[in-house]
């Protein structure tokens, strides 16, 4: 009982000292800071794509491997040994565009997962805002003159659940935070492998 | 070309006896220290050293290493050498960063969750006293001097200037959102405080606790908010300035005399403190996602290699020459 409560308790605490700072989104529910977008001069050095990049980055070909690359099944040595055979007859044109259309795939999968993550939180809180209102019936029920035994046990039961719902969800928060930069890592390695054969 | 300044060093190193240096990087994750050597940039070794390692240091005479272990709240004491814990030093509770005193005692620790600054002795390893400060204080900064201490508190956004004798507060300099990071240049001119979510880094005049500048950063093809500087390091003779810029995943370099930025070098991802070899040849910044950590040869301004260490590398410093 304690822990759970110690567990509503942070969360409500968590969104009020974010709600207190502007930068911060009271809904986000990580301890990272939230960053809804990814952008490509953060993993990516090379020249910034244009028009004729942009054309490239759309050639059947590009894409396919762009979709290959970005498969994180895919160990890093197999994408840099798929990288190095494009790299083959590709100038740095080709180079940018393989990046871009890399970056294309990962950005809006990623902006995704920041944006469920986000519903996560607000659903999160709202389940520690009805834990709450159940506990203050549940207290109201008992201190009745004649308690009804029968709403108390109903009550309580929905209660017991919300309680373990709220605690998984919880414990699952850590994996689910890690998976936005598990995808930056991705992208970073891969822009790391590709701008190495920039001529 | 562009590798002859480093075979220049590495002739150099070979040269003169005794040039390796120990570099030492806490893993906020993996609750470890790398050591890392400053010559050949191989990993010497591995070692457990509590929960959430962040803030390190290490004693001017390289006897001792100190340890922010934030989640066991405590400052952990090892042997640079043998990495043997010595003892502990008290702090408050989620110690962050601190700073020694240019003497190399006292330690000025930011205790980042009860808005204090806790003074511990190094030798007798008493707390010498607690000051209260802004809320989630969390940069440490000693003039060269080491008459005044700067703990910058990340909510009320401000540079406190402490007294070191009286341990009181005697000027507040308000900075942009979330201020990180202090460090001052080696005459004690000019004193820099990284703001991580402001985006910026105020130069204030130490004499008049007043901003005289504000760096401002912008990279080609990166969001604003990605941009948040953290880690500062001054060359000795104040030419150049390294600010970390986190998610940005690179370096600034700034020329000191004009506050201008000179260029900006891709590190690794979140790269967050610096540390340099104390011949100023090497700078070394921590990249707590990619978990690696790059050197940059500070007079070419390359990034010559980057290193794999332990998950979520934080903090870092680099032994001085053997006395």
């Amino acid at each position: 009982m304690r822990n759970w409560l110690f567990g509503v308790a942070i969360w409500t605490a968590a969104a009020g000292i974010a709600g207190a700072q502007p930068a911060h989104d009271p809904t986000w529910p990580c301890i990272q800071r939230k960053q809804p977008h990814l952008s490509l001069g953060q993993v990516w050095t090379g020249p910034q794509p244009d028009d004729a990049t942009a054309a490239i980055a759309r050639d059947p070909e590009v894409r396919r491997l762009a979709a290959y690359l970005e498969q994180r099944r895919v160990p890093m040595e197999d994408a840099e040994a798929r990288i190095t055979e494009f790299a083959e007859d590709a100038d740095n044109q080709h180079l940018t565009a393989l990046m871009s259309a890399v970056f294309h795939q990962i950005e809006p999968e990623r902006s995704a997962l920041i944006d469920g993550i986000a519903r996560y939180g607000t659903s999160q809180q709202d389940l520690a805002k009805r834990i709450e209102a159940r506990r203050a019936k549940m207290e109201e029920l008992e201190a009745a003159a004649s308690p009804d035994f029968d709403a108390i046990d109903a009550e309580e039961e929905a209660l017991d659940w919300d309680e373990r719902i709220f605690t998984d969800r919880r414990q699952s928060l850590t994996y689910v935070c890690e998976t936005p930069i598990i995808l930056e890592q991705r992208a970073f390695a891969l822009g790391r492998a590709i701008a190495s054969h920039l001529k | 070309m562009n590798h002859l300044p480093l075979a220049a060093a590495l002739i150099l190193a070979t040269a003169v006896p005794a040039a390796a240096n120990r570099v030492f990087v806490s893993n906020e994750k993996s609750n470890d220290v790398t050591v890392l050597d400053s010559d050949t940039l191989e990993v010497i070794g591995t070692y457990p050293v509590g929960n959430r390692p962040r803030g390190i240091a290490i004693s001017p005479d390289g006897s001792e290493l100190y340890i922010c272990v934030s989640d066991d709240n405590i400052v952990r004491v090892f042997d640079p050498e043998t990495m043997e814990e010595l003892h502990t030093l008290p702090s408050g509770p989620d110690p962050e960063l601190f700073v020694l005193h240019p003497s190399g005692n006292p330690l000025y620790i930011a205790n980042e969750d009860d808005n204090l600054v806790t003074v511990v002795d190094t030798q007798t390893h008493e707390r010498l006293a607690e000051i209260p400060v802004g809320v989630e204080p969390e940069g440490m900064g000693v003039s060269p001097d080491g008459k005044t201490v700067i703990n910058t508190s990340e909510t009320t956004n401000m540079a406190h200037f402490i007294d070191s004798e009286t341990f009181e507060i005697y000027a507040n300099t308000l900075v942009d959102s979330r201020p990180r990071f202090a460090e001052y240049n080696h005459d004690g001119s000019k004193l820099y405080v990284s703001s991580e979510i402001g985006g910026t880094v105020s130069v204030i005049d130490p004499t008049t606790q007043q901003i005289v500048d504000k760096i401002e950063f912008e990279i080609p093809g990166v969001l604003p908010e990605a941009i948040q500087p953290v880690g500062v390091r001054v060359t000795n003779d104040g030419s150049k300035v390294f600010v970390a810029l986190g998610p940005a995943n690179r370096v600034a370099v700034i020329d000191g005399e004009t506050d201008e930025i000179i260029d900006y070098l891709l590190v690794g991802q979140r790269v967050w403190q610096m540390a340099f070899t104390p011949d100023e040849s090497l700078l070394f910044t921590t990249n707590g996602n990619s978990n690696d950590v790059s050197a940059i040869d500070v007079e070419s301004l390359e990034v010559v290699k980057s290193i794999q260490v332990g998950q979520q590398p934080w903090g870092v410093v680099v032994a001085p020459d053997a006395q």
